[in-house]
């Protein structure tokens, strides 16, 4: 049932695309049929399921550290307020840096390699996650806080028990608005010299004009971007099976 | 029978000797003279914006008291964190946790093991008419169960001392009436010793072995009114001339302190 959701949207895409091609004359320099694009990808086997795993990687590995220093930064500026407030402009400046801009200097820094695109999903991912946990985090009633300490919670226990669990739903808010950030990361950096990715192929298909390649890279940017949301998806919805009650 | 600022004997379990505590230049508490002896029932009543909720924060350890005033737990004036079971007005339980897993809170912080927490609460679910319902979700509860489940947390906090913040205030009357004479019924058979906050005079006089009227702010005690009143107790009591009578003095105590918050604009 819950994959015939997941497919029905889907093929009902492919069919739009497929009959507005045909129905509308539409030139294949604008939007080539589904036909042609998959099969594209099919005679290319190899080469798409590659750039679909590197790009994956890249993002994966960018999209967990951001997570993860996103949640660490929270709890730390949850925790102390002087932190917070000598950290988090400085979080805030770092946004206003244009993402292709931050992507020249980390391929100079890193060179041409997976840290370097981790890193600029990485750098597009901490902030929302940041910003969420940490508003998941101020939200805690005070005096839920109070009950736990009435039992002698330590700041530890606090955090593990009431903090983190209730701060849950923001920040997978917050994961699910990131997954394609990441994935928008790998693919800039991938601009900056790679020569295996989806992005190095869309830009490879760019300058020589192969629309079909263009759509087909299009379309395995959508698999990274939809495989990420995907398992977002599916551990939010085990860990945070309480949240429609709230 | 009617005695003032009174200490309940020598062997007070739980002793409050002249605790004070300002906000400010708000103060909540003034002198507050309390004694609970072991296995006592107190109920406390008061107007709205008495200083009830910050007696039972001292009393909790969230909170100190001014210098000069002390709480004394058998006789040892030592931080109260973790030393007495705190029970607030809202049940609190976490959403993410079931039944058994909300009322293990409290142990688990102890850091007693998990799993013989979970068959400690199993074993007392039936008591707390919680059986058949150990693996729900708090948001698949009545408000009465859901009282019940933030109860036996406090109970599983195995502590001599339990503060209650009217935990029956949110409940429709029905369920706080037969929610009374479980509470009595638990009482005696697991016998702690309990503090009650209530707004509700009836229920005052109906749990409790003595009832402590507060005064307006700043906060003290303006009476206390031991209730001999035979146990185990049942409604028909709420119904004698011996309860009314009990009621009528009480009332004219609180009433006088409500009018006087009233007249100061609190309310």
């Amino acid at each position: 049932m819950a994959l015939l959701r997941l497919v029905l949207p889907l093929l009902l895409l492919a069919a739009l695309w497929e009959g507005a091609v045909a129905l509308l004359h539409i030139s294949p320099f604008y939007l080539p049929p589904l036909r042609q694009v998959l099969g594209a990808i099919h005679a290319l086997w190899p080469a798409y399921a590659q750039a679909f795993m590197v790009t994956l990687g890249e993002a994966v590995v960018g999209f967990v550290a951001g997570a993860l220093v996103g949640v660490a930064s929270a709890a730390a500026f949850h925790h102390a307020r002087w932190l917070r407030d000598m950290l988090f402009p400085l979080f805030i400046a770092s946004q206003t840096v244009p993402v292709i801009a931050f992507g020249a200097i980390v391929v100079l820094w890193f060179g041409n390699t997976l840290m370097a695109k981790a890193a600029i999903a990485f750098y597009l991912t901490f902030f929302p996650v940041t910003v969420n946990a940490l508003a998941g985090m101020e939200a805690v009633d005070p005096r839920q806080v109070a009950l736990l300490r009435s039992f002698g919670a330590s700041r530890r226990d606090i955090w593990w028990k009431l903090l983190l669990p209730s701060a849950l739903p923001r920040i997978f808010t917050a994961l699910r608005l990131s997954a394609g950030l990441a994935l928008a990361g790998a693919i800039v950096g991938e601009w900056f010299g790679a020569s295996i990715g989806v992005g190095a192929m869309l830009l490879a298909a760019l300058f020589n004009e192969q629309v079909v390649a263009m759509w087909a890279a299009i379309l395995a940017a959508a698999a990274v971007g939809g495989t990420i949301f995907g398992v977002v998806a599916l551990v939010e919805a085990r860990l945070v099976f309480w949240r429609d009650e709230l | 029978m009617l005695t003032v600022g009174a200490a309940a004997g020598p062997r007070a379990k739980l002793q409050l000797n002249g605790v004070s505590r300002h906000f400010g230049a708000v103060q909540a508490l003034a002198k507050v003279d309390l004694g609970i002896a072991e296995g006592e029932f107190v109920t406390l009543i008061g107007p709205s914006g008495c200083g009830k909720s910050t007696l039972f924060n001292i009393v909790a350890g969230l909170l100190e008291a001014d210098k000069g005033g002390e709480v004394l737990l058998d006789g040892a004036a030592a931080s109260l964190l973790g030393k007495v079971a705190f029970m607030p007005q809202r049940d609190l339980l976490l959403p993410w946790r079931n039944v058994l897993d909300n009322a293990i809170l409290a142990a688990e912080i102890e850091g007693q093991p998990k799993r013989a927490a979970r068959e400690t609460a199993r074993s007392m679910a039936a008591d707390f008419g919680l059986k058949g319902f150990e693996g729900h979700y708090p948001q698949q509860l009545s408000g009465g169960m859901r009282q019940r489940v933030a109860l036996m947390r406090t109970f599983m906090f195995d502590r001599d001392v339990m503060l209650l913040d009217e935990p029956f205030g949110a409940l429709d009357a029905l369920t706080r009436a037969m929610m009374q004479r479980w509470l009595l019924d638990i009482w005696s058979r697991y016998r702690r010793t309990i503090l009650f906050i209530t707004h509700d005079i009836d229920e005052a006089i109906f749990l409790g072995d003595r009832v402590v009227v507060m005064s307006a702010r700043p906060g003290s005690i303006k009476l206390e009114r031991r209730i001999e009143l035979p146990r185990p107790r049942d409604p028909a009591l709420l119904t004698t001339p011996e309860f009314n009578a009990i009621k009528r003095e009480l009332l004219d105590a609180v009433e006088e302190e409500s009018l006087k918050t009233f007249a100061a604009g609190a309310v």
